[in-house]
């Protein structure tokens, strides 16, 4: 603990304690905590109960809270949860235990008699001290002993979520501990039957069980719903004899709520049963897990079996023949709508109510779309019904959607609830796409391709439905490029694609733009592609989008270009690529300059990224890379500047190591070429780059700025014979420069004094000693002066790790004590 | 009963951050969407998994609602949206569409400074979730889907900040979100018509405060800002990009043309061009004299004010700087308040809040000496003020709010406990009404009546007329019989024959019997016979008839007696009557069942 910290707890406990003190900022009580807990994980509690000045403090705060009645709850709830956790271990338990300080910290009464137990703080704080301290035997003795039980399973089914939500999981705990190796009579052995644990334990056990079957049995909904949570979360904690214990007694009031079907329990049931699954429970055909999941799906005539069987064919550990009876009927409504033959004769009344009725009907398409996504997400072996037949009633509900009525109705008015409903239509289009992994199988490609251009074509098509198309398109152009892919994409896809490059919402636009890159990137290599690409309109509309007003689309507009630029490479005999690149650079370099957006211009700086890490086109970049760097380096925006480094980085690998025009000169030496290299990194201005950075306002800037001039140094340490005469850089008039030579002197001058000290003084100084005048500096003798290693070390470290230490923390609960005027400082 | 459900899971009497579910008419709508600044790990986004466990959010939740583009209103969407998973509709005014991501990329760029901070979102993400944004207009009514509709309302507060309606059937709630109902240099006044919602869900930031006015501030403002650079000092005012900026902008721009100030004042990164566009572009949000004024002088084209390089802190003379971020937290306003703090001469100036944590929040605390990294102190010699902008309704305004709209309940959020509860009950008294402060966690219930509206036929209601009483009053009111029907989802009360005739329906006519028996030694005819004088003494005021083929008939009830060969003097009395004369038919059978007089 440092030892700053130490001398300011006690100062700190008294400004907590006192009453007439209003409670410090809403963050600072939990950060303190949050610091005592890391100090209490990482000495095992010996800081916090040893410490001399430490223990007797943190005693009498808590004494001296309980003993007021007048503490603010906030403060209260402080104190109950540091008591927890100082009472985790048995040390500290007897401590507190010995004053009589436990008790009268976790006495409800007490707090009930004035009014502080009334506030869900004091509550929550309570429940969350018992937590921290049920780490022992003696912490579970004294929650039985004094009765807190009781009020454990009385907070369960608490006015406030949080409070109810935290006794579940004390509960949980508290039946997890008594099966512990702690709790079998000292046996370290986990026990596998009750009759293992002490009798006095065995019936805190009964009474937490218990009081789960009677909230199952009870008439009361929020009474049922917290004990089925704490049933779900019994079965996914714990381990036996609990579970087996529990689920016998839970069993038949189970069955009754599950054969109820009540709609509110219905997410509720099943996540219970979903826990059961993951347990040996259900291997054993006693504990029925299976037929419950059976009854929930009744025979699916029953409103809420579609909500029951599109949770289960979500569950993972699902056995097959349920999952397969409840994907028949979550998938029943979709081909009921899409008028599959076969489904309109096990059309139930319920369920053509159900799709009578637009809101259900909406819903219950959503479930069958989004339990369909799922299984094709697994690649789902489909077997009692085809993936065709699926498929395409996923397509003609789309159509549906758009507004195409299908050539035979059922009696069931769905299709005119259909009609330009975005919701199913965003569904659907999900679904379509992640059915691409079946690709194989299917033979709809046509249809497919169709609907989607349907959707891209209409007027009528919102821009989050845009989105999902052009995901969908993308899924199946990706899974299997098939034979007329490009007579598709050149003659169907990319006049549509111009068009929407035009769209008047800029949500449209910007997708449009980012599939165009998706697109590009995914058929990179394929020169038929690239070919369509160049001599359809849309490269034109891509340079014109590069001026949209809305900057969302401008950078994305840079990013398509980009990759487009990238993708001309393979085509490098069309006249018109070299034209592209031309254009690509002065639109590009008038965006970085003067583009008042950021996303732009880091767009700009990411694409000659990519472009220079292609390699291919390095000699045609030389000429703008300097400009880059120079209004990058020197951009407002953050991201523009960590991009330009990560340039810089690309640029430095590209020119230290394997760059094919670097090495011009064969034949010479590795450190003649070297130098070379450096010299060439000095032109492009890319030391600069680097120095400015090093002292940026932006800590992310500095540390990467840091990290490549720590690399640099390395390079040149290990190039014996650098030729520093070469390498000079002028650090006069401008800031990075200043600092350097601000740094050489401080040290020349502790080397002074040092020297001074010592009676020495040595030539070598007297020389270095005047470079503080000089405004050349060598490139190596300023990463030398620079202490990188030290600045990295700090450029590590978080910006607020000062600001937001413990020692700073306490500094601030005690000065804003000391404050007398109350500053109206509660919110922007 | 139907009822509306609140449960906030932030700002429920605290205001760290908001985010408030409400349940209406079957629908399930979340108010905001914050994130708490003073916390760096989970603890600063609301936990969704009590809305809903494994993320169904978008199966949950109909729409999420922005009031206004302040991180604790808005900071946690991305989060909700593109991490945890959220996949309906966003609403939110155009403007706050427009800004919303300029702060949250603000903010991510703290995080990204601060290591170790894990699970924050993306720039992409931000694009991603304002994709999913509708963005309103004031006034105009949106239909959710075919229930739920909504209608933002001007909140004053920050450019593009809106109260909204939420409306189910006749159920409604408004939601202030943040408010300020007096004008300020750039704003308006919140404004709301009296549309009597069920539930009314405010803002309480002063709900003990009654503030004195702006301009005393403002003078003061510019007081200190004045003697600062007259003695040759500098002045710094760490700001947010957008919001309170602009307005002490204007204000210092028109008092350096007005005193003819040479001294220069400069915005940090490049943000001016950026908050200028935005203030053009949504001029109509901005207050009276701002718009009048527009077409000859655009109040946010400043000559005074200019872009700010980070080599301009270290020239001589006096400056004003407006820098970013707000709170000192880190970047360039920190910067240079490290290089201007040593100077007695200089002066920073905090116009809003800090959250603990920053350097900010220690200078506002008075601390004088500020531990830097790598063990060095800085002496804050400087001047310190703070002054709060922050433009929220005081409790006058509160109670101006509640008696524009007049809401059935009140429901207090974003706001002090304590401070809340001398406000309620304020409220209660003066307007008596219930008022609500539910703390985050916990739900509140309050039960609604709602009314059907109901169409009433004319000939009902001259037939009512007809059968004479007094005037139809609004304040009596009375019972009227008829039928209701619901066709083309409206609700009429016509007469049962109109009824029948618009559905196209025949009258069924229903018919009661009931068997009595008694012991009567005498004939049928004669039992008859003395049943006929029995009724006749008692009915006096009713047509009683004695029909030859055997029955006896008062108004539609049919009488008959029969008995059996083995028990002559057992008479069994068949009674019959029609749904109408149900009274007098049970009243008969039991008059029968007491037997006839001897």
């Amino acid at each position: 603990m440092d030892s700053d910290c130490l001398s300011l707890l006690p100062a700190v406990c008294l400004v907590l304690a006192d009453p007439k003190q209003s409670p410090p900022d809403d963050t600072s009580l939990e950060k303190l905590l949050d610091w005592f807990k890391e100090l209490h994980s990482q000495s095992n509690g010996q800081v916090l109960l040893q410490h001399q000045p430490c223990q007797p403090c943190l005693l009498e705060f808590i004494s001296s809270v309980c003993t007021s009645k007048t503490t603010d709850p906030a403060i209260l709830s402080f104190t109950i949860k540091l008591t927890g956790l100082l009472a985790a271990t048995t040390q500290g338990f007897h401590l507190l235990d010995e004053g009589g300080l436990l008790v009268y910290v976790f006495e409800r009464e007490a707090w009930g008699v004035c009014d502080l137990w009334e506030d869900a703080s004091v509550r929550s704080g309570w429940l969350q001290g018992l937590l921290d301290m049920l780490k022992h035997q003696q912490a579970l003795g004294f929650i039985c002993g004094n009765g807190l039980i009781k009020v454990i399973l009385q907070l369960q089914n608490d006015r406030s979520l949080f409070v109810a939500c935290l006794a579940n999981q004390l509960l949980v705990h508290i039946l997890n501990f008594l099966t512990s190796s702690n709790m079998t009579s000292g046996s370290d052995v986990v026990g596998s039957s009750e009759s293992s644990l002490r009798p006095d334990w065995v019936s805190v056990s009964s009474e937490i069980m218990n009081a789960v079957v009677e909230a199952l049995s009870s008439e009361d909904c929020p009474q049922v719903l917290q004990g089925l949570r704490l049933l779900s979360l019994v079965l996914s904690q714990c381990g036996e004899p609990i579970l087996s214990t529990l689920w016998k007694d839970v069993l038949v009031p189970l069955e009754v709520l599950v054969n109820r079907g009540s709609e509110s329990l219905i997410q509720t049931l099943i996540t219970v049963l979903e826990a059961a699954l993951g347990t040996p429970l259900l291997n054993q055909s006693e504990y029925k897990v299976e037929e419950l999941l059976e009854a929930m799906l009744g025979d699916g005539n029953r409103k809420e079996c579609f909500q029951c069987a599109a949770l289960i064919v979500k569950l993972e550990k699902c056995p097959e023949v349920l999952k397969r009876k409840a994907m028949d009927i979550i998938l029943l409504p979709l081909q009921c709508v899409s008028t599959q033959p076969q489904a309109e004769k096990e059309m139930n009344v319920v369920l053509k109510e159900q799709l009578s009725q637009k809101a259900s009907c909406i819903s219950l398409l959503m479930q069958s779309l989004s339990s369909l996504a799922q299984l094709a997400h697994t690649k789902y072996l489909f077997e009692d019904i085809s993936i065709h037949s699926i498929t395409s009633s996923v397509v003609l509900l789309l159509r549906m959607c758009s507004g195409h009525r299908p050539s035979s109705l059922l009696h069931i008015n769905a299709f005119t609830h259909l009609i330009g409903c975005c919701k199913v239509q965003r569904c659907g289009l999900d679904t379509l796409g992640a059915l691409s992994v079946y690709e194989e199988k299917l033979d709809l490609r046509k249809d497919i391709f169709g609907v989607l251009l349907d959707y891209l074509q209409s007027p009528d098509s919102h821009a989050t439905v845009l989105k999902k198309t052009f995901q969908a398109v993308k899924r199946w152009i990706v899974c299997s490029p098939f034979p007329d892919l490009l007579q598709f994409i050149s003659h169907d896809l990319f006049p549509v694609l111009e068009k929407r490059m035009c769209d008047l919402r800029w949500e449209v636009r910007d997708s449009t733009l980012e599939f165009i890159t998706q697109l590009t990137a995914a058929l990179n290599g394929n020169s038929g592609f690239s070919e369509a690409l160049h001599t359809s309109g849309v490269v034109s509309v891509l340079l014109s989008s590069l001026a949209d007003a809305e900057g969302y689309v401008r950078a994305s507009a840079v990013t398509a270009v980009g990759e487009a630029v990238t993708a001309s490479l393979y085509q490098t005999v069309l006249v018109s690529n070299s034209k592209l690149l031309e254009e690509a650079l002065v639109q590009m370099m008038a965006i970085l300059s003067q583009d008042t957006e950021g996303f732009p211009r880091r767009a700009v700086v990411q694409a000659f990224t990519s472009w220079l890490k292609g390699s291919h086109l390095i000699t045609a970049l030389e000429s703008s890379l300097s400009s880059v760097l120079s209004l990058g380096g020197s951009d407002f925006d953050w991201e523009v500047k960590m991009h330009t480094l990560e340039l810089a980085e690309v640029l430095m690998e590209k020119t230290l190591t394997c760059c094919p025009y670097a090495v011009q000169n064969f034949g010479s030496s590795e450190e003649t070429r070297f130098t070379q290299a450096l010299i060439k990194l000095k032109d492009f201005g890319l030391f600069d780059l680097l120095f400015n950075s090093l002292f940026d306002c932006d800590r992310p800037v500095c540390e990467k700025a840091c990290a490549l001039l720590v690399k640099l140094r390395t390079l040149t340490a290990e190039t014996a014979d650098l030729d520093h005469s070469v390498l000079v850089l002028n650090v006069c008039g401008n800031r990075w420069g200043d600092e350097v030579q601000r740094r050489y002197l401080n040290k020349q001058q502790a080397k002074a004094s040092g020297c001074v000290t010592n009676g020495v003084t040595g030539s070598d100084e007297g020389t270095d000693c005047d470079l503080h005048c000089s405004k050349d500096i060598s490139l190596p003798k300023i990463l030398q002066i620079l202490d990188l290693d030290d600045m990295q070390r700090m450029l590590t470290l978080s910006s607020d790790h000062v600001v937001n230490s413990p020692r700073s923390l306490m500094e601030d609960i005690l000065s804003a004590a000391q404050q007398n005027e109350e500053n109206i400082v509660d919110c922007y | 009963m139907p009822d509306i459900k609140v449960t906030p899971l932030g700002a429920g009497q605290d205001v760290g951050r908001s985010c408030i579910l409400v349940s209406i008419g079957g629908k399930n709508i979340m108010l905001d969407c914050g994130m708490h600044m003073g916390y760096n790990d989970d603890r600063r986004f609301p936990d969704f998994s009590y809305v809903t466990q494994n993320g169904r959010l978008t199966e949950f939740l109909d729409c999420v609602i922005i009031s206004h583009f302040h991180l604790d209103h808005c900071g946690a969407l991305p989060y909700m949206s593109e991490m945890v998973g959220y996949d309906g509709p966003i609403y939110m005014t155009h403007p706050t569409k427009a800004i919303c991501p300029i702060l949250l990329e603000d903010f991510r760029k703290i995080t990204v400074d601060k290591k170790g901070e894990t699970n924050f979102f993306t720039s992409q993400m931000i694009k991603d979730c304002m994709k999913k944004v509708v963005p309103l207009n004031l006034h105009q009514t949106v239909q959710v889907d075919e229930e739920l509709e909504i209608k933002a309302y001007y909140a004053g507060h920050v450019l593009g900040a809106a109260m909204f309606q939420i409306k189910v059937g006749s159920e409604s709630v408004v939601y202030t979100g943040d408010y300020n109902m007096t004008p300020d240099r750039h704003l308006g006044a919140a404004w709301i018509d009296k549309c009597r919602p069920d539930l009314l869900i405010s803002e309480s930031t002063y709900a003990t405060t009654i503030r004195d006015s702006k301009r005393c501030r403002e003078r003061d403002f510019l007081k200190k800002v004045h003697e600062t650079v007259e003695r040759g000092g500098k002045v710094l005012i760490p700001v947010f990009a957008l919001g309170r900026a602009q307005e002490l902008c204007i204000l210092l721009e028109t008092f350096w043309e007005r005193m003819n100030l040479k001294a220069p004042i400069y915005f940090s990164t490049g943000l001016t061009e950026k908050a200028n566009h935005y203030y053009k572009l949504f001029i109509t949000w901005t207050n009276q004299k701002i718009r009048k004024t527009f077409v000859q002088r655009n109040m946010f084209e400043f000559k005074h004010i200019k872009a700010f390089d980070r080599s301009y802190a270290d020239n001589p003379g006096p400056m004003v700087v407006f820098a970013t971020p707000g709170m000192l937290h880190a970047g360039q306003s920190l910067q240079i308040f490290k290089k201007w703090a040593g100077n007695e001469k200089n002066m920073l100036i905090m116009p809003g809040y800090c959250v603990q944590g920053t350097v900010g929040h220690k200078i506002l605390n008075g601390q004088k000496k500020l531990e830097m990294e790598g063990r060095a102190t800085l002496d804050v010699k400087l001047q310190v003020e703070y002054m709060s902008f922050s433009a929220h309704a005081d409790a006058k305004g509160i109670m101006q709010l509640i008696r524009m709209a007049e809401p059935r309940n009140m429901l207090l959020v974003h706001g002090e406990a304590k401070k809340m509860e001398f406000l309620k009950d304020k409220i209660e008294q003066e307007f008596s009404i219930s008022c609500y402060m539910p703390a985050n966690g916990e739900t509140t219930t309050i039960v609604t009546n709602p009314s059907v509206p109901v169409d009433i036929s004319l000939n009902l209601l001259k037939r009512e007329m007809a059968l004479g009483g007094p005037l139809p009053d609004a304040k009596r009111p009375r019972t009227m019989h008829g039928t209701l029907i619901m066709k083309d989802n409206s609700l009429r009360l016509v007469s049962p024959e109109q009824a029948l005739k618009e559905l196209g329906l025949s009258e069924h006519q229903l018919r009661f019997t009931c068997r009595v028996q008694l012991h009567d030694p005498h004939s049928d005819t004669d039992t008859l016979g003395r049943i006929y004088t029995h009724l006749k003494s008692v009915l006096k005021s009713y047509s009683i008839q004695h029909v030859p083929d055997g029955t006896v008939i008062v108004e539609s009830i049919v009488i008959k007696v029969t008995s059996s060969a083995e028990e002559p003097n057992l008479k069994v009395i068949l009674l019959s009557w029609s749904y109408q004369d149900e009274e007098l038919g049970s009243f008969l059978s039991t008059l029968l069942k007491n037997g006839l007089p001897s």
